[in-house]
């Protein structure tokens, strides 16, 4: 097996005119293109029933109890701690977003359940109009929740009373860009299989920390 | 009622507000492509329907983590190429044998006769595609087959796009050698 000649290849690629090719390259250009388009049939199936049969017993994309869901999420109480640490200070200088996990403490508002914690969100997004935290504790629902920038220095936070255990989540900034968070520490694959990934958080219950 | 011309961002929304009835719209639109990829990675219609029934309600499932709506089909053949891997990888074999690609089709008998030569061409490009290591097989297919630019090859594959050009090429090169290895 030879290589081709670049002329056939860019004449493939669309990036020169086939009919520049000298007789020979021409044929060769013209033997895959007939190639390709004698397997390029469509099958004559159809999944569309099986498919459809399947959705209506699983739950929708997001829909499916997530209005009671979102309810639950604004009537719930819910605690908003923000410490400053070295290494936030750090990060922020660094022009990098982080995430805090802590559990909330005696006298931080109403306390999250028993097999609840405390998700504090905090991002370095410079000139951005909105970013909000998307993830699977809330089906990966845009505008539920949202982060503030009160006071306009590009620091962005939030927080949240999420179940005990182990989320995927991502800040959308802007309502369009998607971006993993660089100091979550754990990340794990999106599972679609271009090897994208979501960051990892891990909310320990409330109670667990308490003395 | 959102209907069946509107555009995909439209439909995902329509969707995602609680009309599970419009994803038909979308397998209407995305349902043939993606059959025609993964019966020619997988080589065998049947597992193909298996694995882009299984990539749709997984993509319905997941809907909401569609970054780009805009870019949908993208993000479908993302998950129908990644859920062929799988299937592919569950056979322990990059290679999808030749009693799995699928037999021509024989039209009326008028036609027989050009069907059928017809069907010997088809068989023997799918021969050559499946001789193919899967990672060029399934290049080849998105450039050729489904008419993708590179860009759009390296969202569905993550790959970066001179590796994706040098797949492509490869690919070409074994294809032209082993169809003019029949015609000598």
């Amino acid at each position: 097996m030879s290589p081709l000649d670049p002329r056939l290849q860019e004449a493939l690629d669309g990036e020169r005119d086939p009919g520049e090719l000298p007789a020979d390259l021409r044929e060769a250009y013209d033997r895959l293109i007939a190639a390709a388009h004698l397997v390029s049939a469509t099958p004559h199936l159809s999944v569309a029933s099986r498919v459809m049969a399947e959705i209506r017993h699983t739950a929708p994309a997001y829909h499916d109890g997530s209005v009671r869901r979102a309810v639950r999420w604004l009537g719930r109480p819910r605690a908003v701690t923000v410490r400053l640490r070295p290494v936030w200070t750090l990060a922020l200088a660094a022009g990098l977003t982080a995430i805090l996990l802590l559990p909330a403490g005696p006298g931080a508002g109403p306390r999250p359940g028993v097999a609840e914690g405390v998700a504090n969100f905090v991002g370095h997004f410079p000139g951005a109009r909105s970013v909000e935290v998307v993830g699977s504790f809330n089906d990966w629902r845009r505008g539920v929740l949202h982060l503030n920038d009160d006071d306009g220095d590009g620091v962005w936070h939030g927080a949240a009373v999420l179940p005990a255990g182990q989320h995927e989540y991502m800040f959308v900034v802007d309502g369009e860009r998607w971006v993993p968070d660089p100091l979550a520490g754990r990340y794990v694959d999106d599972g679609f299989g271009a090897g994208q990934q979501n960051s990892l958080l891990i909310v320990r219950p409330a109670e667990s920390s308490s003395p | 009622m959102v209907n069946d011309g509107a555009p995909d961002v439209e439909v995902v929304a329509r969707i995602l507000g609680g009309d599970g009835e419009a994803f038909g719209i979308l397998i209407r639109r995305y349902e043939p492509g993606l059959l025609r990829f993964a019966t020619r990675i997988l080589g065998n219609p049947d597992a193909a329907a298996d694995a882009v029934a299984e990539s749709l309600v997984r993509a319905y499932r997941h809907l909401a983590q569609c970054r780009d709506p805009a870019r949908l089909r993208s993000w479908l053949y993302r998950i129908t190429g990644n859920r062929c891997r799988s299937h592919l990888a569950r056979r322990h074999t990059n290679d999808i044998s030749l009693s799995d690609a699928p037999p021509p089709a024989l039209a009326d008998n008028t036609d027989a006769w050009a069907a059928l030569e017809r069907g010997e061409q088809v068989a023997l490009v799918e021969r050559a595609l499946a001789a193919l290591p899967a990672e060029k097989r399934e290049a080849f297919v998105l450039k050729h087959v489904e008419g993708m630019s590179y860009d759009e090859m390296a969202a569905v594959t993550g790959a970066r796009i001179p590796t994706l050009k040098m797949r492509v090429h490869r690919a070409r090169e074994a294809l032209l050698a082993a169809l003019e290895e029949v015609v000598r």
